[in-house]
């Protein structure tokens, strides 16, 4: 259709009528009429009632209505619906004052003030969504000096608010970890080096996953649907080294770090060195695979003296690697 | 799809009207400061409030939304005297952020109570149930901080993440901030008179000195944005199901990816870096090109063979 019809026309008078301005001024009139509806609703209700939803034919107000809907739930709302009869034929729509409404937290203005810096100082993935949510708290008074100091705990957002969700709202969740299919109950999030990790139990005990391996999330639809272990505290169940997360036995590994890396090394793992000395370490490994890795990123001046297993497998890995550049 | 700038919008309304109404009064300044408005966005938005309301619309059931002398007045809303709840992905950004700070040992008691009292809000019966760290805690961070507030330069004992060697240098830190697990500093260093990106766990002593400097205009903000130069060593490498992690921790540039194998292009000024990751990887990675990193890779690896006989 050529672009001066009597659509184009519509679209281009004042800002009053911009499409965008529709889309807000409707979505609030649907918000407040579900808000002080004292019952469900049904769809057609809504139709004939809130402003900005008539003169639409049958098609065009369901897309509509479909399409606000997913903005309210994009807006964190809490839309319910309910059948209205027994045979479920009819559906009605309402938003529940006391589910729609954020708790108090109590913040003071200083507490908003500390939040908004560290928002502004940390961000995860993309946008900013905690600076957003910071203004249904009541929002801070800008005016804060640069603040030097960032950290970036870059993640997929849009998964992790899921999962989040999920953990909060206690559902289970189905997902693809390493093309397995995997049903879980979800008990925390964390973030360690750089990325974040959830913990659940699958029926096996209590697992960890790294969330930006996990594909094709699905959340399940029952809120509460378990309990969390009451002695549950995630950071039990985080490692502090790569190598010591995954199923293998544990082993122990003797390695010796040069002079030259020993610091380095020593800061890594939490013990003392002496400068100038090599570092002997005893080190129990349950991922012998992350932990040659490791080993391996020191170049030669790093050497696993014992298992012999061990030791075997680097010396395999290299010349894997030499035979491949000559 | 409705767009994001929509929600968003939509967002700032939502919380803006339960604001309003709990005061007094508010004065238009306080409102762009807080929320972010600009001047003609507010007026916008209470313009379309003012004809919102009840069904019926009619005098009785819409809002009132305007500015007087200044003050911004809302009316007539009682249906959003609370703000809506916070968004999973809002709440999660609000906390995990608090905790980093918190983690990193930059915390001061009020944030720490402001996080405790939004987790029990967000995870009443759950507080276990998150923890962030952003990276081991260095006690550098702190006077690296501090360096760059105060505007001093540092001097460091620096071992580079490519080359075996030390070198001292002054440094001007402009930015200290955490990514992929790592802590680093940004700034420019004196010793090779350029804008330098250092790893925090990397230096081995720090001191401050007393020489000011001044922060350059339009420093970009903190990340580790590596972009590749002329000088760079490149090399191209085929990735294999196991080897895909290289991807999240090197700024690669992908080639081609397959079912079986991601070729990437790996730029960095130095050899060492890749020829690392090669022997790191094993036959998880297949070398493709790069003449120097692939010499790179046989000295390291007969030094390496030479310590496992």
């Amino acid at each position: 259709m050529g672009g001066g019809g009597p659509e184009g026309a519509t679209l281009t008078r004042d800002d009053q009528n911009h499409p965008m301005q529709n889309v807000i001024e409707r979505v609030i009139n649907l918000l407040i009429y579900l808000l002080e509806s004292p019952v469900p609703v049904t769809a057609e209700k809504v139709r004939f009632t809130v402003a900005g939803y008539g003169d639409q034919t049958d098609d065009a107000f369901h897309r509509m209505f479909e399409r606000d809907k997913e903005v309210l739930r994009r807006l964190g709302i809490p839309l319910e619906r309910q059948a209205l009869d027994a045979f479920e034929v009819d559906f009605g729509y309402r938003v529940d004052p006391e589910k729609y409404a954020l708790p108090d937290p109590g913040l003071s203005e200083e507490e908003r003030f500390a939040l908004s810096v560290a928002a502004r100082m940390v961000r995860l993935g993309g946008g900013n969504a905690g600076l957003e949510g910071l203004h249904k708290l009541g929002g801070v008074e800008r005016g804060a000096g640069l603040e030097p100091l960032g950290a970036d705990l870059g993640a997929e957002s849009e998964m992790l608010g899921d999962l989040f969700r999920a953990v909060t709202e206690r559902r289970t969740i189905r997902f693809n970890y390493r093309d397995e299919g995997r049903s879980l109950k979800p008990y925390g999030l964390a973030h360690r080096r750089g990325h974040w990790y959830l913990a659940g139990d699958g029926g096996q005990g209590i697992r960890v996953f790294r969330v930006d391996r996990m594909a094709d999330l699905e959340i399940g639809d029952e809120p509460g649907s378990f309990s969390r272990p009451p002695l549950f505290d995630i950071r039990a169940t985080m490692i502090s080294h790569p190598w010591d997360l995954g199923s293998e036995p544990t082993l122990v590994a003797k390695v010796r770090f040069d002079p030259e890396v020993a610091w380095w090394a020593a800061r890594t793992l939490g013990v003392d060195a002496v400068d100038g000395e090599p570092l002997e370490v005893e080190l129990p490994v349950s991922n012998e695979d992350a932990f040659v890795g490791w080993i391996l990123s020191f170049g030669a001046s790093a050497e696993v003296l014992s298992p012999g297993s061990m030791r075997a497998e680097i010396r395999s890995r290299v010349q894997a690697a030499v035979k491949g550049v000559a | 799809m409705t767009s994001p700038r929509t929600v968003s919008r939509l967002a700032r309304i939502l919380a803006l009207i339960p604001y309003v109404l709990s005061k007094d009064s508010v004065d238009v300044g306080e409102i762009l400061d807080r929320f972010g408005y600009t001047e003609a966005d507010l007026s916008r938005d209470l313009n379309m409030l003012f004809v919102c309301g009840l069904p019926g619309y009619g005098p009785g059931d819409l809002m009132e939304a305007y500015i007087d002398e200044n003050e911004v007045i809302i009316d007539a809303a009682d249906y959003f005297a609370r703000a809506p709840r916070l968004t999973s992905t809002e709440a999660l950004g609000l906390l995990a952020a608090g905790m980093a700070i918190i983690g990193s040992g930059q915390a001061n008691p009020t944030l720490s109570s402001a996080v405790a009292k939004l987790t029990k809000v967000v995870l009443p019966e759950g507080e276990a149930a998150i923890s962030v760290e952003v990276a081991g805690e260095l006690d550098t961070i702190g006077q690296l901080r501090t360096a760059a507030r105060e505007l001093l330069a540092v001097r460091i004992t620096y071992r580079s993440l490519s080359r075996e060697e030390e070198t001292v240098r002054e440094i001007e830190p402009w930015s200290v901030f955490a990514t992929l697990g790592n802590w680093y500093v940004q700034g420019y260093c004196r010793l090779v008179r350029d804008e330098r990106v250092f790893r925090v766990d990397r230096i081995r002593l720090l001191e401050l000195t007393d020489s000011h400097f001044e922060r350059p205009e339009g420093v970009p903000e903190p990340g580790v944005s590596y972009s590749p130069s002329d000088d760079d060593i490149v090399c191209e490498l085929g990735l294999s199901d196991q080897a895909r992690w290289v991807l999240d921790y090197y700024p690669v540039e992908i080639l081609s990816e397959s079912r079986k194998e991601t070729v990437i292009r790996f730029s960095s000024p130095d050899a060492q870096i890749p020829a690392r990751l090669l022997l790191r990887l094993g036959s998880a990675a297949r070398f493709i090109s790069g003449a120097e990193v692939g010499e790179t890779v046989a000295e390291i690896g007969q030094d390496l063979l030479a310590r496992y006989p």
